[in-house]
């Protein structure tokens, strides 16, 4: 802590982004609570969660647009920013409605932070051509805003809030309104604009998709309180709750209680059957604690008639939807339903009688109620 | 016959025609008589306005006016008015009038204009602010001759009738005002903050462009309304004439005067017309562009 301290007041090797113990109330909803989080110098910093889960409140916070009803610290480049106006602070925000100056031309709404800093007219400009440059809009400097399509004007916001050089730039659901294919055309781009720039961003999504391509580090939020945080790989692969493996998209989650363990490896019941995975909770697991057992649709085989395949439950085959790259089956097994996904358009599923999966595809972990009460 | 009436309306309103109705209110609807009929009518309209308001200006140009006949052409009534000081004191009083009201309720009604649209229940405010709308001219010049003058003693002047033009124009000038606050986007502000600016510089930048049309909107009516208003002076004048006063005296007194109200009335309206025609530019062309 006394290093921490050191390294901030000479305000070079500390963290860009310091929050620690903020709570923001709206009355009686406690949107953010006592959150602390850190952010590396060039980080691509993910905040993820559903709508309601305090994530663009907590954005508000940092570029001082809320004032958080409590609060530890917040620094910013090393700098104390807590009574800081969000004029002041050196970051700013793409915003998921971009709120561009209707009255003013392209040109003039990316050059406006300069010209509230007192940029003369020529650097201004130069600047601001520049910063259109960059995001691929260089020809668009004389036109009016409402002239654009959604995606130049989220390429405006960009410019407009990354020509003024900030330490840290906050993006908030930038690409929500746009439509599939430009959201995968922009994420690319914004992952090459971060490592162009070497800027830290501090990214707000509900799309775990999302979070997953661009970030370097993930925050799981959920009502007002971190659930999770790590690389992307870890919560992919390692959700430490039943909330989390649910919002990284797992489509198997099975109820059963905890047999034994080693710490690692735990075996569980399930029914009739013994199931083993790797234990991916917070806490150590114990017997006969209610546990939810999490695979993956991809990872989930078929094998036919008898067998020595781990993790083996007979099923009937159920519905079929047909994805285009795949196929999403459903079976029936007598712990609930089981997704699996058929890549081959020809597999025929008529000898198959039992699912299985790989120890090392099957994640455990703590179901909800258990979860909660650590938290 | 009367019979076959009675059913046919029994059963409109069992429904069983219902089909019918439907289509006989589709047809009325899709007539296409109506575009002519609209189109007439607004032409009849602005005949209606604008004939009048020519012919005033021909017959100021008429030896005789009140006869109702152009010819001979004489330039007279506008020498006459050049030589007459009678009317230079209203018309300067009523000019400065209406510029100091119009300046008040531009900036009065942005202030109140940008403010409710802030608040979290506006609607109290809004129909206090807007009712004096809805309040009869002569009622409120009574009620304000009444409190100011019977009540508390004082003496009427150019003051009394300021405040009565304020009153009077004040909430049209909100209107406009509120149009165009209503509809704007206050996140433009927070995006202001953010990018770096004051609370100054965020409004001079980003609300006062933005709200312009109103503003000056506000304070265009403000300065018409003030120019034209008669009914409240009438109570609150004290010994002051505005210039509808002394036209309404001196058009009311048949007196020789009658041909240079003529005269008098066409330089008004020479100045007024333009100035009302700038104001639309002002709300609606400029408006559309900037949105």
């Amino acid at each position: 802590m006394t290093e921490q301290n050191n390294a901030d007041s000479f305000g070079s090797s500390g963290p860009i982004l310091e929050i620690r113990d903020v709570t923001h109330r709206f009355g009686e909803v406690v949107a953010v609570d006592n959150i602390s989080i850190q952010a590396q110098q060039g980080e691509f910093l993910t905040i993820l969660g559903e709508s309601g889960s305090g994530k663009t409140t907590l954005l508000r916070v940092i570029s001082g647009l809320e004032t958080p009803s409590t609060l530890g610290a917040l620094r910013i480049a090393g700098e104390d920013v807590s009574n800081t106006p969000a004029s002041d602070r050196n970051c700013t925000t793409v915003f998921q409605h971009y709120a561009l100056f209707p009255h003013m031309a392209v040109g003039e709404n990316v050059a406006y932070g300069l010209k509230v800093r007192g940029v003369p007219l020529g650097e201004r400009e130069e600047r601001s051509r520049d910063a259109l440059e960059l995001v691929r809009l260089g020809d668009k400097y004389d036109r009016r805003v409402h002239q654009l399509s959604g995606g130049e004007r989220q390429r405006v916001a960009l410019a407009r809030a990354l020509v003024t050089r900030p330490a840290i730039l906050l993006l908030d659901e930038p690409l929500g309104a746009l439509d599939e294919k430009l959201r995968l055309d922009m994420q690319v781009e914004l992952l090459e604009l971060h490592s162009k720039l070497g800027m830290t961003f501090v990214y707000i999504t509900h799309s775990q998709e999302e979070a997953l391509t661009m970030s370097d580090r993930v925050i799981l939020m959920r009502q007002g309180q971190i659930v999770q945080e790590g690389p992307p790989r870890d919560l992919f692969d390692r959700p430490a709750s039943r909330f989390v493996a649910d919002f990284m998209g797992v489509e198997n989650l099975l109820n059963g209680v905890v047999l034994e363990s080693n710490g690692e490896i735990t075996t569980v019941r399930m029914g009739e059957h013994t199931v083993k995975g790797r234990w991916s909770g917070k806490t150590t697991p114990v017997p006969d604690q209610p546990i939810c057992v999490c695979v993956r649709a991809e990872r989930v085989k078929f094998a036919e008639g008898s067998g020595d395949e781990p993790n083996r439950i007979s099923c009937k085959p159920g519905a079929t939807i047909y994805k285009g790259k795949y196929l999403d089956q459903t079976l029936e097994t007598d712990v609930g339903m089981v997704n699996a996904r058929i890549w081959d358009g020809d597999f025929s599923l008529d000898t198959v009688s039992h699912v299985w999966w790989h120890e090392n595809d099957c994640v455990i972990v703590p179901s909800d109620k258990s979860s909660e009460s650590v938290n | 016959m009367t019979d076959q009436a009675s059913q046919f309306v029994s059963a409109t309103i069992h429904g069983q025609m219902g089909q019918e109705r439907v289509l006989f209110w589709r047809h009325i609807v899709s007539w296409g008589g109506w575009t002519q009929i609209a189109k007439w009518a607004g032409l009849i309209v602005i005949l209606l306005t604008y004939i009048p308001l020519v012919w005033l200006a021909v017959m100021s140009f008429s030896e005789r006016p009140l006869s109702g006949m152009p010819y001979p052409i004489t330039i007279e009534h506008y020498a006459a008015l050049m030589a007459d000081k009678a009317w230079r004191e209203p018309l300067l009083e009523s000019v400065i009038m209406g510029l100091i009201v119009g300046a008040v309720c531009m900036v009065v009604a942005t202030a109140v204009g940008r403010a409710i649209p802030r608040m979290i229940r506006p609607g109290g405010v809004l129909l206090l602010a807007l009712s004096p709308l809805f309040v009869p001219a002569l009622t409120m010049g009574a009620a304000l001759f009444i409190f100011l003058r019977e009540y508390l003693d004082l003496r009427l002047g150019l003051w009394s009738i300021f405040i009565a033009h304020i009153v009077w124009a004040l909430p049209f000038s909100l209107l406009l005002v509120l149009v165009i606050a209503t509809r704007f986007d206050l996140r433009l502000l927070e995006a202001a903050s953010d990018l770096g600016a004051s609370t100054w510089r965020r409004f001079w930048d980003i609300e006062f462009p933005i709200l312009r049309p109103g503003i000056i909107g506000a304070g265009l009516f403000g300065f018409l309304l003030s120019f034209n208003e008669l009914l409240r002076s009438i109570f609150l004048r004290g010994s002051e004439t505005t210039m509808p006063l002394y036209n309404w005296t001196m058009a009311a007194s048949h007196q020789s005067q009658v041909p240079i109200i003529f005269a008098l009335a066409t330089v008004i309206l020479a100045i007024t017309l333009p100035l009302m025609a700038v104001f639309f530019w002002l709300l609606f062309a400029r408006l559309d562009r900037s949105t």
